[in-house]
């Protein structure tokens, strides 16, 4: 099947570049003053991949928070915790100057239950941000890269279920 | 690479993936698994509805839809429910990828067809016996 092969961040920060370089070669007029030294706009999918950085944020200090709360849920959580590193692996790398904000450690319940049902409605919070900055992308190289995300959220959240019983 | 191009490309996937699909629900019984045979039969149908929805979509953008082939090779036997449900599992990770790449050439209702189908796939997967993935349908990610 025809994919559209991505090295992983370089190729992705390109992708994210790009638009603002041929933006300014095709639309901007020289400056005026060429010695103004004002901040340049950031790539036109910097706040977009900001925000899906910031779910992926959150919803790592959930699953911490839940490791904590419930240590025998490890097995079930370790597998997702590992892709939403190698998810943030690539898109704070994406960004020049990026870097991972933190969250605010939420309280969660300490029967393993209801911390998984914690950790589901966290993951599906996940899954529509991923979605969203999918649609939203200019890049389309981005906007695989998020249906890529998506859909890895999608299986783990069905896996999570599953687990649930 | 056209949202065009993607277009076929993907339906002459889904034409792959409905054929693959007929065979290894010819080749399950409903007795002895009626899960298989239901995941099967399930993914048949969802095939089927892209099929034609991509069918329309190449309309659209000025293409006249690529044909199906007569017939499609298949991998092994394909005798066992173990080897069936890799076969079906393999089905929906090339779908993944195939619509991926169309979600990367498209925008607005195109892309979000796309993503809920690629979605889908890779969701669907675990009902087959699959594994949930970091990359599924971007293996070159990982």
């Amino acid at each position: 099947m025809p994919g559209r092969p991505l090295s992983r961040r370089t190729t992705l920060g390109s992708a994210l570049a790009a638009p603002l370089v041929l933006a300014a070669c095709d639309i901007d007029p020289p400056p005026s003053d060429p010695t103004s030294s004002a901040t340049p706009e950031p790539p036109e999918d910097a706040e977009l991949v900001a925000t899906v950085v910031a779910a992926l944020v959150r919803a790592r200090g959930v699953l911490e928070e839940a490791l904590s709360a419930a240590p025998d849920l490890a097995p079930v959580l370790a597998p997702v915790a590992d892709a939403h590193a190698a998810h943030l692996d690539v898109l704070v790398g994406a960004v020049p100057d990026s870097e991972v904000p933190t969250a605010p450690r939420p309280s969660l319940p300490p029967r393993p239950a209801a911390v998984l049902a914690n950790v589901q409605r966290s993951e599906q919070r996940l899954l529509r941000t991923a979605r969203t900055g999918c649609l939203d992308a200019r890049s389309g190289d981005l906007a695989r890269v998020l249906a890529s995300v998506a859909a890895s959220t999608s299986q783990h959240a069905a896996a999570l279920t599953g687990s649930a019983g | 690479m056209s949202v065009l191009d993607a277009l076929q490309e993907t339906l002459a996937g889904e034409h792959a993936a409905l054929y693959t699909y007929g065979v290894l629900g010819a080749r399950t019984s409903q007795a002895a698994t009626p899960d298989l045979y239901d995941a099967l039969t399930a993914g048949y149908r969802r095939h089927r509805a892209r099929r034609d929805r991509l069918r329309v979509l190449v309309e659209e953008a000025g293409g006249v839809p690529v044909a199906a082939a007569a017939a499609y090779e298949l991998d092994g036997p394909l005798l066992r429910a173990a080897q069936v449900e890799a076969a079906a599992v393999t089905i929906e990770e090339s779908s993944t990828e195939a619509l991926l790449a169309l979600v990367a050439q498209s925008v607005g209702p195109v892309r979000e067809w796309a993503l809920t189908e690629a979605t889908w796939s890779a969701t669907w997967q675990l009902e087959l016996g699959g594994e949930a993935r970091t990359w599924p349908g971007a293996p070159e990610l990982g």
